[in-house]
């Protein structure tokens, strides 16, 4: 008797989970196949493509314009490059963060992530202003720069985690092996939490990619990224179909990503006590 | 462990550095901005502490901070339930999951401008899909004019953006729960909600925090999408913190940006030392358990 009920109220359960998940994913995945479809759709009345027809058009147009391929370039340039920085500073402050204590070690990573909470548009001015006197504006490198900002502090946080989790042996047993600080870096630490790496890069990645009023101060004449080439595809007749075409491509690297983190990407949030 | 201080302050160097120079330094200089008037960066007069008496004074100021702890007030209560209600409703370590985990981390991916765009298009009666249905729904839906229905489409939008970060974050801290537990508590014949009130919640307390300070910082200083949806409208009932910063920024009001900016951070100084407070408070109440 009591099984049966039991069995009973588990169907209701799994059912409804799966309802609710099949929800979820109308909710996440609706506006993208909608932006994905309407790329493929001539949306301007033209010559011999009617309006609302199948088009490849749309992606014809962006490979056509040199400027749009031009943006995809310098996004791709400065994203990798933060990404870069950010895993060089971000490295070895989290191993110091997770293995020593030292003065203020409790209080820095929390100043840390008070840059990552800090509004763009607070810092906007001033940033424009010091870049333009170091000379760089319009550049790839002053926006890979200036994302560290937020993407430091994270980083920190998700490598931290993930070198916390190895036991404090495996680094004794290389330093007694006779590896440099830097040698056990490169040949056992990054080896050992690649994973971390992974989800930090996925992270960094994204949160650098998707900001815009940083990329938008930094480019005023120049070296757009693709977010503002996006943007100035708005004007008296927009094309509604090149603009998707152009966010679907946006959209490429950052889901490529997610790909290969797929496994690790919710591990990387312990917070130590 | 004694001697490695030295060594251990070395390797955050850079890290502190590279903010220090990107960050610090440009604060100092708002700081420095808030106390002139500024006609060009040459051209400038000390005014003292005149913006920062007019802006706590102004209505306005009052009206946008109400406004926009109201948004972070319904972006916590919708978010943070839904977000440990769809970790929970994942199956813990399968194939299921980690194609949800996926889907989930999607429109984290999208960039902030293309977000308001894509939504838009969405609920636009020429193409969107949803739009259309509205039409044939007869239901009049107008974010440009109705604040009631601006206030929900960005809500809708903040929650479509954000609530997978949320659910990973939870995911993460639930499927840090050793199985054993789950088994005690099952031979203890516990019902479900003791379960997330007991051994799920207590796990998820910490992580929970960091995404709550995420989630209550950047929708607390909400731009970009509130911006590109409605500018602010209708007549100024989704004009946020930040949108009044950017508003006076774009008119070549720096001095009163700048003093603007300087409130803005302390009140992030403010909700970070609160954050700490409270990590710190719960971290020592789990040491006393122990």
């Amino acid at each position: 008797m009591t099984r049966k009920r039991s069995s009973g109220s588990q169907v209701v359960a799994t059912v409804s989970r799966y309802l609710c998940l099949t929800l979820l994913l109308v909710f996440t995945l609706g506006p993208l196949v909608q932006t994905v479809v309407i790329s493929f759709v001539s949306t301007l009345p033209r010559e011999n493509v009617g309006r609302g027809a199948w088009t490849l058009l749309n992606y014809r147009h962006i490979f056509a314009d040199p400027d749009l391929v031009a943006s995809l370039g310098n996004s791709l340039i400065y994203v990798s490059l933060n990404v870069i920085v950010t895993l060089l500073v971000a490295l070895p402050a989290a191993y110091a963060l997770s293995r020593h204590s030292f003065v203020g070690d409790r209080h820095l990573l929390l100043l840390l992530l008070t840059f990552r909470i800090t509004p763009p548009v607070v810092l906007s001015l001033p940033v424009f202003l010091l870049f333009a006197q170091l000379n760089l504006l319009n550049s790839p490198v002053g926006i890979a720069l200036i994302h560290c900002l937020f993407n430091v502090p994270i980083a920190i946080w998700i490598l931290s985690s993930f070198i916390t989790a190895i036991p404090r042996a495996f680094d004794e047993t290389a330093f007694l092996d006779g590896h440099s600080t830097a040698g056990f870096f490169v040949k056992f630490l990054m080896p050992a939490i690649a994973p971390g790496i992974g989800v930090t890069c996925f992270f960094c990645f994204i949160f650098s990619w998707v900001e815009v009023v940083f990329a938008r101060i930094l480019t005023s004449t120049g070296g757009k990224p693709i977010t503002m080439a996006i943007q100035s595809l708005f004007g008296f007749t927009t094309d509604i179909g090149l603009v998707m075409a152009m966010t679907v491509l946006s959209l490429v690297p950052g889901v490529v990503l997610i790909f290969f983190v797929r496994n690790h990407v919710s591990r990387g949030f312990e917070i130590r006590a | 462990m004694h001697g490695q201080h030295n060594k251990a302050w070395l390797m955050v160097l850079p890290a502190v550095l590279l903010l220090g120079v990107f960050g610090v330094v440009p604060l100092i200089a708002v700081l420095n901005y808030s106390f002139f008037d500024i006609f060009t960066l040459q051209d400038r007069f000390w005014v003292g502490g005149e913006w920062y008496q007019a802006l706590i004074r102004s209505p306005d100021f009052y009206a946008a901070l109400a406004r926009s702890l109201l948004f972070t007030l319904l972006v916590v209560l919708i978010q943070f339930p839904l977000g440990i209600g769809i970790a929970l409703l994942l199956p813990k370590g399968t194939r299921t999951s980690s194609f949800f985990l996926m889907v989930l981390a999607v429109p984290l991916v999208v960039p902030w401008n293309m977000i308001p765009i894509i939504w838009l298009n969405l609920i636009s009666e020429d193409f969107g899909f949803v739009g259309q249905f509205l039409v044939w729904l007869d239901w009049p839906f107008d974010y440009k004019f109705n604040p009631f229905h601006t206030w929900a489409l960005i809500l809708i939008i903040d929650t479509w953006h954000w609530v997978g970060l949320v659910a990973i974050l939870a995911y993460s801290g639930v499927s840090s729960i050793p199985g054993s537990y789950f088994h005690a508590a099952a031979i203890d014949g516990a019902s479900r909600w003791t379960v997330f009130r007991f051994i799920q919640l207590p796990k998820l307390h910490a992580v929970m925090m960091m995404a709550l300070l995420l989630r209550v910082m950047d929708s607390l200083m909400i731009y970009t999408e509130a911006f590109a949806i409605n500018a602010g409208g209708p007549e100024g009932a989704t004009s946020f913190l930040s949108l009044e910063l950017g508003e006076q920024i774009r008119g070549f009001d720096y001095g009163p940006a700048a003093a603007r900016s300087v409130v803005y951070v302390l009140i992030v100084l403010l909700v970070a030392w609160a954050f700490q407070t409270s990590l710190r408070r719960h971290n020592s109440a789990d040491e006393d358990r122990v």
